[in-house]
């Protein structure tokens, strides 16, 4: 019985933060970290994966600023994205395929999400978008590497 | 846009972790009323049941019913009596013999609390417990309200999410029903209006906004369109003439973000109750009736008379005092609130007036023949008798509006009276006998109600109480 507006938004916010140009490295740690993410359990071989990092428990869970964006496109059942040069931390990731490619969360008339999301750690969707809590994870220097299942 | 979901889901961000109240301590013995909220832990193989009294008249077919039937796991209880999940049941008669079958609808919610042991899903009236999974309105679909037959598949209706198909023979699941890729995990009444040539019309509610579906007779998507409401009412069902929907918005409407979803309603009478008219092969032509504040669930067939009058009748309640804090209590074994539901004449006049007449009987889940649904009537079968010394109806019975009469029958207070469907000339339906502990089958003639039922079977396994479905003659 419930709403994912809140999520549905969310997630077409990432479409919107993709168009902006993000600096390849914009960490200024001394010691850059390299994340590879990747997604796996694709089951439509089109369209992209559209995906924003955030890097703090407040913008993660109020729908603000992410530190990253980024969209891959998907051309089997599994997608990676690579960034570089991100400071050592806690990140948590809100991702969805963009089946259809048209860069925007599909939804109902009554705003219902109908592609497939997910979150870092593949935490669980409990009527919203998955909060920090439950979402983030630990990047160290070097390199790192991390899976989500789209579903 | 605002509606229940999205409020709901607002409150679960935060709320998501709150625990479920705990069980009471050292209960005493529970009313015998209680044997009509029990679980039922396995599906019901199909069987045969024993016919008690009466020769059945030579009718063949299927009586599908659907009721929340599992409230309960581990130490875990399920918030409120609409929260249970779905048991189909048919009841199978040819021959003048009948047979009984159950199986729980397979959804997302059953699979995941019962690998968990646990209630943790939210619904009307259950609050999220840790570790439930809420990705679409479907992921909390109890598919536990009606059932009907549409084409070659039976669906199990529930009303803020998808329709769920299940095979007629088996009750096997299919699966939820997306009527077209952009239409997944959208709102289904569970009250259904079929006109007599089989043609579904149905709404999906959600805040100040409703979209109508339009399906064939064998359940096939032919149109859909969102329209928008007087107010953000809580629905549960709507009515139909031939010719338009008539859509009643009552008082009780989305108003916060608390959990569960019974509580982010609030119950504002000074807003009164609104009748939305609109025109099936035009939805843009609307027109609206204002009618004292009332509260309902259940609505019957409405119909046309030749000036423009609109008839139709409901059950309405004072206020939503039953849905609110009633049927929660019951699940607990608590009686506290009444329910008095008035059978209620609305009349909507071709000058814009509308007015309300009382027939003077409590009355619930008000069925007409269904090859009459949107046109003139005079009957109104029903179940009624509800008193506040115990909860559920205890007659069945058909009331006539030109003669302001009631032909009733009264089975006792050892029964618990289930919703009756007309077929034919006869009323099918069913009633969970508390002294022998078992549901039963009953056939009475619709000429003569008081006599009682004409024929009776009654089964090895006493059901949860269902709440509505439909008969498919053979």
């Amino acid at each position: 019985m419930l709403k994912l507006i809140t999520l549905a938004t969310a997630l077409t916010g990432i479409a919107a933060a993709s168009a902006i140009t993000v600096p390849a490295a914009a960490s200024t740690a001394d010691t850059p970290a390299a994340l590879e993410v990747a997604f796996e359990g694709i089951e439509s071989p089109t369209g992209q994966i559209m995906l924003s990092v955030f890097d703090n428990e407040a913008a993660h869970d109020a729908d603000g600023k992410p530190v990253r964006v980024a969209a891959v496109a998907v051309e089997g059942d599994r997608a990676v994205v690579r960034f570089e040069g991100l400071a050592p931390g806690s990140y948590a990731i809100k991702t969805f395929h963009d089946v259809d490619g048209n860069g925007e969360m599909a939804t109902n008339p009554f705003g219902m999400p109908l592609e497939p999301f997910a979150f870092s750690n593949n935490a669980k969707p409990e009527g919203g978008p998955a909060r920090w809590q439950a979402a983030h994870f630990t990047v160290t220097a070097g390199a790192n590497a991390v899976s989500i299942t789209i579903q | 846009m605002l509606d229940r979901r999205q409020f709901v889901s607002r409150g679960l961000m935060t709320c998501a972790a709150v625990a479920l109240p705990a069980p009471v301590l050292a209960a005493p013995a529970k009313p015998d009323w209680t044997l009509g909220l029990g679980d039922v832990l396995e599906d019901i193989p199909l069987q045969s049941v024993t016919r008690l009294h009466g020769k059945p008249p030579g009718i063949a077919g299927t009586l599908y019913r659907n009721g929340p039937a599992r409230f309960r796991r581990g130490a875990s209880a399920a918030g409120h009596w609409f929260d249970g999940d779905g048991l189909v049941r048919a009841w199978r008669i040819a021959g003048g013999e009948a047979r009984l079958a159950g199986r729980f609808v397979d959804t997302p919610k059953r699979r995941l609390e019962e690998r968990l042991g646990r209630i943790v899903q939210p619904g009307f009236g259950t609050p999220a417990a840790a570790g439930a999974e809420v990705a679409g309105p479907d992921d909390t679909n109890a598919a536990n309200t009606n059932v009907i037959v549409a084409g070659d598949r039976l669906l199990a209706l529930w009303e803020a999410g998808s329709a769920t198909a299940l095979d007629p023979e088996t009750l096997a699941t299919r699966g939820p029903v997306t009527f077209r890729p952009d239409l997944a995990q959208m709102p289904f009444l569970a009250h259904p209006r079929v006109e007599p040539s089989g043609r579904i019309w149905n709404i999906g509610s959600g805040g100040k906004a409703a979209f109508i579906w339009k399906l064939s007779a064998d359940g096939t998507f032919e149109a859909g369109q969102m329209v928008p409401l007087p107010m953000a009412s809580y629905m549960h069902d709507f009515t139909a003439t031939e010719r338009h929907l008539v859509i009643l918005c009552q008082p009780w409407v989305v108003a916060s973000s608390r959990l569960p979803f019974s509580q982010s309603m609030a119950w504002q009478p000074e807003l009164g109750s609104r009748v939305l008219v609109i025109d099936k092969d035009d939805l843009t032509k609307r027109r609206e009736y204002e009618l004292p504040p009332l509260f309902f669930f259940h609505l019957g067939d409405a119909w046309e008379e030749a000036d423009g009058t609109i008839r139709f009748d409901g059950c309405f309640h004072k206020d939503p005092t039953f849905a609110l804090l009633g049927a929660p209590g019951l699940v607990e074994g608590r009686y506290e609130h009444s329910e008095r539901p008035e059978l209620t004449m609305v009349t909507l006049r071709p000058d814009g007036r509308a007015d309300l007449a009382a027939a003077g009987i409590t009355a619930e889940f008000p069925r007409s023949a269904p090859e009459l649904a949107g046109l003139p009537r005079r009957q109104t079968v029903h179940v009624g008798g509800y008193r506040p010394d115990r909860p559920f109806a205890r007659t069945v019975g058909i009331w006539d509006w030109e003669r302001g009469a009631n032909d009733s029958f009264n089975f006792g207070a050892q029964q618990l009276v289930e919703e009756f469907v007309p077929v034919g000339g006869y009323l099918i339906g069913t009633t969970l006998n508390l002294a022998a502990k078992a549901t039963e089958l009953h056939m009475l003639d619709s000429r003569r109600i008081a006599d009682g039922p004409v024929a009776s079977w009654r089964s090895a396994v006493a059901l949860p109480l269902s709440f509505h479905g439909n008969w498919l003659a053979a």
